[in-house]
Order: C-alpha cells, then sequence, then structure tokens
C-alpha cells in the first residue's frame, strides 16, 4: 500500500476535523488546537494544513452558511474521508504497538 | 454619529492579498481572519486587533496558499531560480565587503528616496480629502496698471460669488470665507483668541468635505451670529464635543453666538484651515456691507462647478464677465482671474493667501536630488560587481561550455542585483523605522505621519527595488555574460574596456552630483546667511511685541515708562515679520501734479508719534508726527513709494501733495526702506498714517538683561490697564526669523541630502578602490622589488582615481555656476558668487577621495613583496 506522508500537525489538525465533525471550519479547528495545545496557532498554519491534507486526499470539503461574524463570507466545512480514518487508525496502531514494547523498566524512569 | 471604522479590520492586506492567494480560498480564508480579528477585538484594543491582523494576514503567505503564478515547471527549472539565489548567497558569504557596501549604500538611497517621495507625495495630496476638489475652484484678483499686473491678492469683492452662482450656468454652488483674526471669545470666563476664524456661507459644506460629529448640516449658517467649532476646538473649550446649544461671546461683535454644530478638524493637507466658522450673515450685519459693495475686497471666494471639463467654458464666461464689470465700474483697474484649488498649495503665491504655501520648485527640487542619490548608490553597485569580473570570468566560461544560454546568464546577474536590492530594502525600512521622528521634525510634517501605515509606501518600495534592480544589473548582466569561454578558459582574459570605460565615467558622474549638491548647499547657506545678516532698516532687537484687542487704551505706555528697564514704546497697526493680513492695501494714490496716471498698490500702516524712534528707522527728509497729529491730513512715506510716483530725492517729495480717496494730503516725512517681510521680497511702497488709536500692536523696547523680568513686568501692567483679553506676546526679532523657516528647513534637509550622497559616492569609491588596487597586488610587488618607494606607489595607485575627481570637478563648475545663478535670481536681494565657494568644495572633494582610497594603497603599497610573489 502506498503510503502518503502524514506529518506530526497535520496529523493533529486531522484528529480535530474528526473530533468537531460538523464545526470542523477554519476558525473553530484553530480555536479547539489552541486550547488543547495551550499555544497560540495562526489562520495561516491551520489552513495551508488543511490544504495539503486535501490535496493528499485525507479531506474533503464543501462550503457552509455566511454568518455576520465573518463579514458576511461563507465557511468551509472539513471532512475527513475513510482514507484518512484508516491512516489515523493505522498510526494509531503502530504507535500503540510501540509504546507496549517499551521495555518496562524504562518506561517507569 | 460617531464612525466605528477603528473596529473594522483594515482593508488594504485583503487588497494586496487578492492578487497573491488563490481564488478558491479568498472567500474562506477573508472569512475567518474577520472571525479571528472580531475574536481579538473582545481581548485587545483596537489598534492590537489590527496589529495582530497585519501579522495574521503575513502568515497568509504560505506555498500552500499561495496562487500559481502561471509559471509552468518547465520554465521554473529553465530559469534555475533555486541555483541562482544559491549562487548569489555564495557570493555574499564569500565577499562580505562587497555586499556590505553595496547594501550600505543602497539601503541609505532607497531609505532618502523613500522618505522624500512620501513627503513629495504629501505635499501633493493637498485638498485630496475633497471629493469635489477637482470642481472647486478659486477666484482670485489681479490689480492691473494698464494691461500689466501690478499685483495679485487672493481675495475678492463679497458680491462676486452670488454674481457668479446666478450668471454662469457652470457654477453649481459658491461659498465666501471672511478671515477674522482679531475677534476675542469669551467661552465662560475664559476668554480665547482664534486667528483661524472664518466668516461662512451656508453653502461652506456643500464645497468642503467636512463631517458633522453634532448639529445638522442642512440647517446652518442661515442665521446671524451662529457659530461652528471643529472637534478639537471644541474639547479646548468644554472638555467634551457635544455642545450644540453652547453660546459663546464674541467681545468685538458684541453678541451671544450659538454653537450650532461641532465638525471634525481641518485635515493636514488643506490650504483653508480653521477652528472656527461663524455664519456669513453675522458679518453683513455686524460690518455694514451692503450685498452689492465691490469697494470692500476682504473674502475669498470659491465656486463648485457642475463638472470638471465645463473648467474652460467658465474661463471663458469669466472673461466676458470681467469686461462687464470693468464697463460697469464694478472693478477699477482690476481683474477676476480663477484657479483651481487643487493647484493652490504648490502654485499659487498671493497676497493673503490663508497659510503659508509650499512651493512646486522646491519640492521638484528635493524629488530630483532623491532621484539623484538613488543612482549613486546604483551607480555602486554597477561599478563594484563589474570590476570583480575577472573573478566570474572563469564561472562564466564554465557555465557557457556546459550550455548555459545567454538569457540564463544575464537572469543569474539580474537575480543577484534583486537579492541585494532587497537587502538594501529591508535595512532601509530599518532606518527610516529609527529616524522617522527626525525626518518628520525636519520636514515639518504632521504627527500623524507614519508612512508604514499607507499601503502606497509599499507599492513605492517594491516599485523602486524593482526599478533599482533592473538598472543595476542591466550592465553587470550584458559585460559579464558576453565573455569569450575559449579565451577566457585558456587564459588569455584581458579587462574589458568597455566595462572600464564605463566605469570611469560612472565615477565621473557621481563625484559630478556630489559636488553639484555641495556648492549649490553652501551657496543656498550663503544667501540665508546674507539675508538674515542684513540690514534691515529696522531694529528688531531688544523689542517685546504685545497684541492688543481693539479699543484697547494707550495709557498703559504712562505706566510702563516709569520703569527702568523699558526704553520706548510705540503702537502700530503692522509690524516687520507679521502676515500680511495686518497689512491694508489702497490703490490708486497719485502726487497731486502728476501727470502720469498709474494704479499701483500702495500699503499702509497706521502708527503713533514713537514709531520712528523707537524702531530705530531713518529719517531721511522732513520730520516725525507731532503727538497731536490724528488724521489722514499728513503722511510720512517710504523711498520706494517715492521711486514709484518717479521723485527724484526725499528732500524734494517733503511738501508735496498727494489724493488720498478724493481727498488730499502732504507728504511731511521720507523714511528709509525698511524690510517689512524677508528680504527673499523686494521693498514695498508703504504709506504711514498717523493715529491715536485702534492700533493692534504694542511694542516695547526694553533695557538689556532678563527678558523674562521685562514680560512678567509688562504682563503685571497690561493686567491692570486691558480689561478684556489674553496677554500674549512676542520677541520681534524671533517673529522675523520665522519668515526664513521655509529657507532653513529646506536647507538642512538640502544639507543632509547633500552629507548623504558624498557618504555613498565615498562608499563606492573605496570598494572599486579595493577590488582594483587587489587585482595589482602583483604588479605592485615587482615594482617594489625594482626599487619602488612607499610613496611611489601610493601616488601612482591614486593618481587614476583622483584623476577621476578633478575631470568632475572641472565639469560641474560651469554647469553648477550656471544653475546656482538662477537660483540666485529667484532673490530680491542675492548674493555675487565667489569662486571660493566652487574651489573649497572641489579640494575638499579630492581630499575626501583621497583619503577614502588611502587606507587601501597604502596597505597594499607596505606588503612585502615576497608574500605575494612566491604564491601562484
Amino acid at each position: 500500500m502506498k503510503k502518503t506522508k502524514l506529518g506530526e500537525f497535520e496529523e493533529l489538525v486531522l484528529l480535530t476535523v474528526t473530533v468537531l465533525q460538523e464545526d470542523a471550519y477554519g476558525v473553530e479547528i484553530k480555536r479547539e488546537l489552541e486550547e488543547r495545545l495551550n499555544q497560540k496557532l495562526s489562520v495561516g498554519s491551520i489552513q495551508s494544513a488543511l490544504k495539503r491534507m486535501e490535496e493528499k486526499g485525507f479531506l474533503t470539503s464543501e462550503f457552509g452558511e455566511a454568518t455576520n461574524k465573518r463579514g458576511g463570507k461563507r465557511k468551509r466545512i472539513y471532512r475527513a474521508t475513510p482514507y484518512a480514518l484508516k491512516v489515523l487508525q493505522e498510526l494509531k496502531t503502530i504507535r500503540e504497538r510501540l509504546y507496549t514494547s517499551i521495555p518496562v523498566i524504562s518506561y517507569e524512569i | 454619529m460617531k464612525s466605528d471604522s477603528s473596529h473594522e479590520a483594515p482593508k488594504w492586506p485583503f487588497r494586496a492579498l487578492r492578487y497573491l492567494l488563490k481564488d478558491e480560498y479568498l472567500e474562506e480564508l477573508e472569512g475567518d481572519m474577520e472571525e479571528v480579528f472580531r475574536d481579538n477585538l473582545k481581548i485587545h484594543s483596537p489598534e492590537k486587533a489590527k496589529r495582530l491582523f497585519i501579522l495574521e494576514a503575513l502568515k497568509l503567505l504560505r506555498p500552500s496558499l499561495l496562487r500559481n503564478f502561471g509559471m509552468s515547471t518547465a520554465i521554473t527549472r529553465h530559469l534555475m531560480i533555486k541555483n541562482n539565489l544559491k549562487i548569489a548567497f555564495r557570493l555574499f558569504r564569500k565577499e562580505k565587503a562587497y555586499t556590505t557596501i553595496n547594501v550600505a549604500g543602497l539601503a541609505t538611497a532607497l531609505a532618502i528616496a523613500l522618505l522624500i517621495f512620501q513627503y513629495v507625495q504629501f505635499e501633493f495630496s493637498y485638498e485630496d480629502y475633497n471629493p469635489k476638489a477637482d470642481r472647486l475652484i478659486r477666484l482670485t484678483k489681479d490689480n492691473m496698471n494698464g494691461a500689466t499686473v501690478v499685483d495679485q491678492d487672493c481675495e475678492t469683492n463679497p458680491p462676486l460669488g452670488p454674481l457668479l452662482a446666478a450668471e454662469l450656468p457652470e457654477v453649481e454652488a459658491f461659498t465666501r470665507a471672511y478671515h477674522i483674526d482679531q475677534h476675542m471669545l469669551k467661552v465662560g470666563d475664559e476668554v480665547y483668541r482664534e486667528p483661524r476664524t472664518y466668516a461662512a456661507d451656508p453653502t461652506f459644506f456643500e464645497l468642503f468635505n467636512y463631517k458633522f460629529i453634532h448639529g445638522n448640516p442642512g440647517k446652518v449658517f442661515l442665521e446671524p451670529h451662529e457659530v461652528i467649532l471643529t472637534e478639537s476646538t471644541a474639547l479646548k473649550y468644554y472638555n467634551k464635543t457635544d455642545v450644540v446649544g453652547e453660546t459663546i461671546y464674541f467681545t468685538e461683535i458684541e453678541k451671544d453666538f450659538e454653537v450650532v454644530a461641532v465638525v471634525n478638524d481641518s485635515p493636514p493637507n488643506t490650504h483653508l484651515k480653521f477652528d472656527v466658522l461663524i455664519s456669513y450673515p453675522t458679518m453683513v450685519a455686524s460690518l455694514n456691507e451692503e450685498d452689492d459693495n465691490w469697494r470692500g475686497n476682504n473674502t475669498y471666494t470659491y465656486v463648485l462647478l457642475t463638472a470638471p471639463d465645463k473648467y474652460d467654458h467658465f474661463k471663458g464666461n469669466l472673461a466676458a464677465l470681467n469686461r462687464k464689470l470693468q464697463e460697469d465700474k464694478k472693478l477699477r483697474n482690476a481683474q477676476v482671474i480663477s484657479e483651481p484649488v487643487k493647484n493652490i498649495h504648490l502654485y499659487s503665491d498671493k497676497a493673503f493667501e490663508p497659510e503659508k504655501n509650499g512651493d512646486y520648485i522646491s519640492v521638484f527640487f528635493l524629488l530630483g536630488v532623491a532621484i539623484l542619490v538613488l543612482v549613486i548608490a546604483i551607480v555602486n553597485y554597477i561599478n563594484l560587481s563589474t570590476s570583480k569580473s575577472l573573478d566570474r570570468a572563469k564561472e562564466v566560461g564554465i557555465r557557457k561550455v556546459v550550455g548555459s544560454s545567454l538569457f540564463q546568464l544575464r537572469f543569474q546577474f539580474f537575480t543577484e542585483s534583486f537579492v541585494i536590492n532587497i537587502f538594501g530594502g529591508m535595512v532601509a525600512i530599518l532606518l527610516i523605522s529609527v529616524f522617522l521622528e527626525q525626518f518628520r521634525s525636519l520636514a515639518q510634517l504632521p504627527v500623524s505621519f507614519s508612512p508604514f501605515r499607507d499601503y502606497e509606501f509599499w507599492i513605492s518600495l517594491l516599485t523602486i527595488i524593482t526599478v533599482s534592480s533592473v538598472l543595476s544589473g542591466i550592465f553587470p548582466a550584458l559585460i559579464l555574460s558576453s565573455f569569450k569561454p575559449v579565451l577566457v578558459l585558456k587564459g588569455k582574459f584581458s579587462r574589458s574596456r568597455w566595462g572600464n570605460n564605463l566605469r570611469q565615467s560612472l565615477v565621473i558622474f557621481q563625484f559630478f552630483i556630489t559636488l553639484f549638491l555641495i556648492i549649490q548647499t553652501l551657496t543656498a547657506k550663503k544667501q540665508l546667511d546674507f539675508m538674515r545678516q542684513k540690514d534691515l532698516g529696522i531694529n528688531t532687537e531688544q523689542v517685546i511685541v504685545v497684541p492688543l484687542p481693539d479699543g484697547a487704551s494707550t495709557t498703559i505706555r504712562d505706566e510702563l515708562l516709569t520703569h527702568a528697564s523699558i526704553k520706548d514704546i510705540t503702537f502700530s497697526t503692522m509690524l516687520p515679520g507679521l502676515p500680511f493680513s495686518h497689512l491694508s492695501t489702497t490703490t490708486g494714490i497719485m502726487l497731486e501734479n502728476s501727470i502720469n496716471e498709474h494704479n499701483y498698490n500702495f500699503n499702509m500702516i497706521w502708527i503713533d508719534h514713537n514709531f520712528i524712534s523707537t524702531m530705530d528707522v531713518e529719517l531721511l527728509a522732513g520730520r516725525d508726527f507731532t503727538p497731536e497729529e490724528n488724521s489722514n491730513d499728513n503722511v510720512i512715506v517710504n523711498e520706494k513709494a517715492l521711486a514709484l510716483w518717479e521723485v527724484p530725492d526725499a528732500s524734494s517729495a517733503v511738501g508735496q501733495k498727494i489724493k488720498l480717496w478724493g481727498r488730499q494730503a502732504t507728504i511731511v516725512g521720507v523714511i528709509r526702506n525698511f524690510h517689512i517681510s524677508s528680504a527673499k521680497a523686494d521693498h514695498l511702497p508703504v504709506l504711514f498714517l498717523p493715529s491715536k488709536g485702534a492700533f493692534g500692536f504694542m511694542s516695547v523696547r526694553t533695557a538689556e538683561g532678563d527678558a523674562r523680568e521685562h514680560v512678567a513686568l509688562i504682563k503685571d501692567i497690561y493686567k491692570r490697564n486691558v480689561k478684556d483679553g489674553p496677554f500674549n506676546f512676542f520677541f520681534l526679532d524671533e517673529e522675523f526669523n520665522k519668515l526664513y523657516q521655509a529657507e532653513v528647513q529646506f536647507q538642512q534637509v538640502f544639507g543632509v541630502l547633500t552629507g548623504f550622497a558624498i557618504f555613498i559616492a565615498c562608499l563606492g569609491l573605496y570598494g572599486l578602490a579595493t577590488f582594483t588596487i587587489s587585482s595589482r597586488t602583483k604588479e605592485i610587488s615587482i615594482r617594489k622589488v625594482l626599487g619602488a618607494s612607499v610613496s611611489q606607489v601610493i601616488v601612482l595607485l591614486s593618481a587614476n582615481f583622483i584623476k577621476l575627481v578633478a575631470t568632475s570637478v572641472l565639469l560641474a563648475a560651469p554647469i553648477t555656476w550656471f544653475i546656482t545663478e538662477k537660483w540666485l535670481n529667484r532673490y530680491a536681494f542675492r548674493i555675487e558668487q565667489s569662486v571660493w565657494v566652487f574651489i573649497v568644495p572641489a579640494f575638499a572633494l579630492l581630499a575626501i577621495s583621497f583619503a577614502t582610497i588611502f587606507f587601501r594603497t597604502y596597505k597594499i603599497s607596505v606588503i612585502n613583496p615576497a608574500d605575494s610573489l612566491k604564491s601562484e
């Protein structure tokens, strides 16, 4: 199976998209992630990650509703593709296996 | 209603980003940014939120969001941008001196050019705040003597405006503005004097674009005794802007005025700035101005045309109207002309301008100099990069052999000049932000001036960088790419003759400009010193002037004179150095038995019998006024007036009769001309009339000593004698020197520019010397082995550079002489150019350039020949 690379930050954004479900648009993803990571993120960094993942086939998107708060501009709602969910699952499995393989002694340190 | 524009995201970042970001992402990104901005607004100040917004906008510039600039990968690969950049950065790292000199020179020049461009842009932005400005016309009056214009006056007759609106179809609306600067305003217990007060028609706001913060624009100024304040005046009087309905007492008119509106402050870029406006009907009532009074000539008249392209029609109709008015004897020896309001600030210099205007010659001069400084820096780059041709020749040869096209090679050299220029631009921004405050005060720009905020600044930065990259890259690209690979690789390469000639001519050109700037600066300084030290014909030192309210009694004089520190006191309506609005003018004053009819404009000053003695004015013939004289029967005139009447000498003038407003007056005295305004302008013909009251100014000549004590003493006595009116004072010599402010300022800016030009040119010379000398190391070593001394080597190496500088001196001298001569002719009292102003800078420049290269020539002349000869 041809693996497409998923960066660390991209993975975080992708996970946030799946968490937020219907609310997954730029600023909301930014807010959620800022809160969880406890650090400031720029619109540009979130957006470029989203765009890259869309190109790689991890995300699909469509326009949502426009609100006054956004100066009448529409939101773009992102949704993870089945392929993305599969990759996430794989990554998780790989990581879990790695964690369990750590010898107990060093794990306790 | 207060605008909430401070709570809106700035518009310009997205205006720019629209060109850079992919179209399909724009809506989403703009929406996101807007939302983030509003979130930020909740926790930060609007200013901080805006800063964050701009920062966020910059962070959007990422490869995955940027638009594809139509470049296919094939083209990108062909251009080898990445490789070119790599080569460029390698070169910079290797040649640190070369890079530093180039970046320093370009950065300084770019910073200067950008600041000057901003200043010029400000000067050209006058009236831009007003969307109707291209339809606004000001009417002014020319006083004529036959067909020749003797004098131009900004002010016109009050009935002109209504007449134009009624008669000419191109006129949509008119307004008049009558300047009132002597009025005292009483707000509660406080008394204020507002020099920028005008009486204006209700239509004023149809022509000039002001925002009503309080009050209703449609319903103001139809009645007398209404007043409109600007925002800051309202804040000054009441500490708040919601003051509609308050009353202000005008002491001169002796009436309460109702505040009907508060408008925004006059922008810094308008020629007509005001703090207080009163309704025009007030003036008609209080000054007894009937509607059809063609005698008074004291109002500014503006009209709004229906369309900008109707101006030619308007001018035609105005000429016809002029003829009619002249036939009807409404205009005597005068004509009304028009000028677009947009042109006033830079092109109009008439009597009674509302404020001192700019001068397009100075503005263009500065612009020219800024461009020259930039050219000097570009020349540096060309010289340095082509002088390194020997080092690059092998590289070019190899590239050609492996198949590089001419275009690719040239593109590589352009990449280098681009990168250097971009570095220069970045350092320039740093320099500007560090020196912004100094520049602001030097050029006397408003405090709000900050170039970084408007996107035009960034556009001009990009434009200048692009132009300068192309200009500086073009010669290296052509010269360096022209090497023949076979010759170069065989080692038979010799320096290109063409390149050498180019460098030499460019150095000559640089020093030509530098010398021109030095001589021009020195001449301007000498002319300014000459004007400031010129004997004014009147003694302005040790004189404290106190403006008096109308009708103030002159009894204060007796009490003041009892003090030993007060030497003398005089009262008058005008003093040297004060604005011309304090001067009354009249035409048609002729000698009784004169045959020649003329229509010169005479100026009138009312003085008391102490004026001539207190001010140390020289009485050439006749006598001073006596304390009893108080009518227009006797006058004193100055020499200039005699010259206009063609009276040969002063003594024969005394006793002659003149016609003064239909009456007869006798010349009792003649005084020597003294400067009423700066020595830039010629003397004016003046009639001095005796008076006992209604003076505007009291001038107190004090003894030497502490000026503060004198002022305190005068203030104390003033407060006891004069009831209404705040105590103000100024020193006459300081006030007079303010007339030269524009000159001093221009001189300073020019001096600074010249300094930088010398710096940049020497930087280039230093670089050039470094590289050409280092390529002659072997030659020098052999010469030394054969017995050349250190001094011989230094002379040998310097001679060529000094020859270049000397050539530029010879070329610059005559041309500079010609230009400064023209410049000096603008002054009525000018200096003669001296040879020393040319010789001293020429030798100074030679010395500076010798010193610049000395370090290099000395270093190479003391090397041990063995060190350089044994290496191959």
